[in-house]
């Protein structure tokens, strides 16, 4: 299961694929303080980064996989500090 | 090849015959709206099986058609000769890829060119496309415009001064790829990160989110919000290949320092109209440009050495007008005479060489480099060239398409299936007029002669016999074929999870044989999803896998078919057999104590059974069974079940490979003769009539320890039997998995032939499955022993 979804974090593992996204935003929009871990996270699907820039969660942990790192870490990281 | 792209090949020879003909006949006879019908289904079909394959180019092409034919068809557009004319040439240039792709599997190189132009003619008269402007100066519908977008800016000021002073120092250019997915492509199974993630040697990837976003509680997680700007040094082909898919989504541009520098200090970038063409068609697909410049090259050349005139004058003059196309330079040169095609060569040549073209960017300021220098694409030997893929010119028509496949009526096969058991039939005939050669001519030497003769015939028959039933055969992949979309079908409706496994698809079998097999198959598996099957609660809690598996198998044996249905569901209570049997009066108290369990299984077969306690819609309402079993023997086959309780059960048919020639045994009784099918024919012995036994009223023979009942093959077909004679000849045969001995006069040899049914006044004479001709024009009885055995039992 790509989404290992607790109260207030999430675990994305392996590729999250369109199917995933409903059950995310779901989580996104419930979670008070939603604290995202993406290292194990290999790719994410359009619509599942959509949401995470939508509703800007805490990234707990960095992507190892290095296209996320580079290319979509910062976009999420920018949208933490602009929020602060 | 990939069998789906063998037989949509093979279908789009007809499709394209039948466009083609409806085309001509529709612009002599423009209002006829059958005909519209006729060619837009046909280019419907295609487009449709098109896009199985990776051929978007044929599919956005079709598309074009497709619409134009829709337009007419819906009576919002006449059609006019130059409409039908596109047609006709867009047809004419599918055909030409096929042949293209029936060689290498794939289409020429120079498709996404050819297929632009023709789909904007064939969209003018729709009111074109929104973007025919920028699609007429495009590859394959990927936009590739030359002056720096606005859409620039989104890269950081620093980056692209840095990448500009690099590019002007290498005199090298980038891709930048502008990347708008549509709202709804999540739908389609669209990921566009994932298509972005693949573009190669990606330099600069910005991921531009909404101007405002949408509150969170009306987000709707579906519509992609998303675009890309991508910097990449990736060739433009590449990224035409990526985006094949999208191309209306996507924008390409190829920038130098120049343009870069314009950009970024502020300078309005160049309008696309101003270029100069032949630099558009540069930009555009060099490759092509190379293709259209080794075309004239090899023009001037042939004008070099000798004069061309009349034929030959007007290919070359074609081939010109072509390359002048791809140029981007278009020239009429149709009935033009020698001098003003050189002229025209020399001049398009000149327009078209990179080398000059140094000067005037400079002189128009355009913000691109040169294509690429000093022509890299052009081969060394344009002759050569030509050669090396000589369907690659998609407008060649001489290429075959699909592989040769005749399209024969099958009345046609049956008539040569028929005219094969007549050759049979006279065949036979030999071998009586040797035996009346030797006996009433008393000449044993023509005898020999005309044996030997027979043999001869003998062979070729039988070849010609089983190169036409060759023609008959299908694989049961055929049968099977249905069967995925009705399990997941029925399963789902019965809210069970089963896995459907086919084995032995490529077992072949007569056309009739295939045919006839489906709808017992149906009932067998239907019987399986709904009786066998249990749901995956009930699997579960019986410590099976709760998705279950249903096998259909197909192996051949030997003159027959073996095709075996087994689920591993909760399998068939013999005991509930047993009991449902004798309460619907179907077997007596003493058979429902003696009967043993595999014979109890077989009960289900028995007309007016069925277990089911709910009768469902899908099978079950006591007719299931029966009649699968009662079209297997019209087939001349046979049906058992074996089964494990609480493991499953597996019904199994065996069916005759063909059902054209049968083998049938012939045996004399009481001086007339007649045939018993081979199949069920175990052994013939000699008994001396001193070891006949008698048990209760039944004569039995005992055979390697076994107990044989016996029959009076005379008595039960009601002819005068004779008892004399020191010995009995027996034919011991099975049926229904019995065994039993026919006492006959006389065995006579096997012989192939063709059975007729039993028709007209003697339809009702149920103890013969037909009637069939012998060598010597004796008409032969076939006995049906089914019923014959049962007459038996009833006169017992």
């Amino acid at each position: 299961m790509p989404l290992e979804l607790h109260d207030d974090t999430a675990t994305l593992v392996g590729v999250v694929t369109v199917d995933e996204v409903e059950q995310l935003v779901g989580w996104l929009r419930a979670a008070r303080k939603p604290k995202v871990s993406l290292r194990r996270c290999n790719h994410l699907h359009t619509g599942a980064l959509q949401a995470l820039l939508l509703f800007k969660p805490k990234i707990s942990a960095a992507p190892n996989n290095a296209f996320l790192a580079a290319q979509v870490l910062p976009l999420l990281d920018s949208s933490q500090r602009n929020r602060r | 090849m990939n069998p789906l792209l063998a037989q949509f090949l093979a279908e789009a020879n007809d499709l394209l015959a039948s466009v083609d003909a409806g085309l001509l006949q529709l612009e002599r006879d423009p209002g006829d709206p059958e005909l519209v019908n006729q060619v837009f289904r046909a280019a419907h079909t295609f487009k449709g099986s098109s896009g199985l394959f990776d051929f978007p180019e044929l599919t956005r092409l079709t598309h074009a058609a497709e619409d134009l034919l829709e337009a007419v068809r819906g009576g919002r557009l006449p059609l006019d000769s130059a409409m039908a004319d596109d047609l006709l040439a867009t047809f004419d240039l599918i055909r030409g890829w096929l042949a293209h792709v029936t060689t290498h599997e794939r289409l020429p190189s120079g498709a996404g060119t050819d297929a632009a132009g023709l789909i904007t003619r064939l969209r003018a008269p729709l009111g074109g496309e929104p973007r025919a402007a920028v699609q007429a100066s495009s590859t394959g519908g990927i936009t590739t415009i030359g002056g720096a977008p606005d859409w620039l800016a989104w890269f950081d000021a620093e980056w692209l001064t840095a990448t500009a002073s690099w590019l002007d120092i290498t005199s090298s250019t980038m891709r930048f790829v502008r990347y708008v997915p549509e709202a709804d492509c999540f739908f389609r199974a669209e990921d566009p990160i994932h298509l972005v993630r693949q573009v190669p040697a990606l330099d600069r990837l910005g991921i531009v989110q909404p101007a405002t976003w949408p509150e969170p509680g009306e987000y709707d997680e579906y519509v992609c919000l998303l675009s890309f700007v991508i910097a990449t040094r990736a060739a433009i082909g590449e990224l035409e290949h990526l985006f094949r898919y999208v191309p209306e989504q996507v924008q390409i541009v190829e920038l130098d320092a120049g343009a870069i520098t314009r950009h970024v200090s502020g300078e309005p970038p160049l309008k696309a109209e101003e270029r100069v063409t032949v630099v558009v068609a540069e930009v555009r697909d060099s490759e092509q440009a190379a293709d259209a410049r080794a075309v004239l090259h090899a023009a001037r050349r042939t004008f070099e050495l000798h004069p061309v005139e009349g034929a030959h004058l007007r290919s070359v003059a074609r081939a010109v007008s072509a390359a002048a196309r791809a140029l981007g330079v278009p020239k009429d040169l149709t009935d033009a005479d020698q001098p003003r095609v050189r002229e025209a060569v020399d001049f398009l040549l000149a327009e078209a060489t990179p080398a000059p073209l140094g000067a005037a960017p400079a002189a128009t300021a355009v913000p691109i480099t040169p294509a690429e220098p000093a022509e890299p694409a052009e081969p060394a030997e344009p002759a050569e060239a030509a050669e090396a893929e000589p369907s690659g010119r998609a407008d060649e028509h001489g290429g075959q398409v699909g592989t040769r496949v005749l399209k024969v009526d099958q009345e046609k096969v049956d008539r040569l299936m028929e005219l094969v058991g007549e050759l049979n039939v006279a065949k036979n005939g030999l071998t009586f007029l040797a035996d009346a050669a030797e006996e009433e001519f008393g000449s044993r030497v023509l005898s020999r002669r005309i044996k030997d003769q027979y043999a001869g015939l003998h062979r070729i028959a039988e070849e010609l016999q089983s190169g036409v039933m060759d023609i008959r055969m299908l694989p049961i992949s055929v049968a099977f074929g249905r069967f995925p979309r009705l399990v997941r079908d029925l399963s789902r409706r019965l809210g069970k999870t089963v896995e459907l496994h086919t084995e032995g698809d490529d077992t072949m079998a007569d056309k009739d044989v295939i045919e006839a097999l489906v709808d017992p198959l149906v009932h067998l598996v239907r019987n399986s999803l709904d009786h066998g099957i249990e749901t995956a609660e009930q699997r579960q809690a019986a410590g099976k896998n709760p998705a279950a598996r249903l096998t259909l198998a197909a192996v051949a044996d030997g003159d027959a078919v073996l095709v075996e249905v087994s689920d591993d569901g909760r399998g068939v209570d013999p005991e509930r057999v047993r009991r449902t049997a004798y309460e619907k009066g179907l077997i007596s108290e003493d058979q429902r104590e003696s009967l043993s369990d595999s014979e109890a299984i077989d009960l289900v077969f028995r007309p007016g059974f069925s277990t089911a306690e709910e009768i469902s819609d899908l099978s079950g309402r006591g007719v299931g069974m029966d009649a699968v079993r009662a079209s297997v023997e019209k087939l001349g086959g046979t049906v058992t079940m074996r089964s494990k309780l609480g493991q499953g059960a597996s019904t199994r048919l065996r069916l005759p490979l063909s059902m054209a020639v049968t083998q049938v045994m012939v045996v004399s009784v009481a001086g007339q003769r007649f045939g018993i099918p081979v199949d069920l024919v175990v052994e013939t012995v000699r008994v001396p009539a001193a070891e006949m036994g008698r048990v209760l009223h039944q004569d039995v023979v005992v055979l390697r320890g076994d107990v044989v009942p016996v029959l009076d093959l005379a008595r039960l077909l009601e002819m005068p039997s004779r008892d004399e004679g020191a010995d009995r000849a027996i034919l011991v045969v099975t049926v229904n998995g019995q065994r039993a001995g026919l006492i006959v006069e006389q065995f006579h040899r096997e012989v192939d032939v063709i059975l007729k049914p039993m028709e007209g006044l003697l339809a009702y004479a149920d103890e013969f499955s037909g009637t069939a001709l012998l060598g010597d024009g004796l008409v032969l009885l076939v006995l049906n022993m089914k019923e014959v055995l049962g007459l038996a039992a009833r006169t017992a």
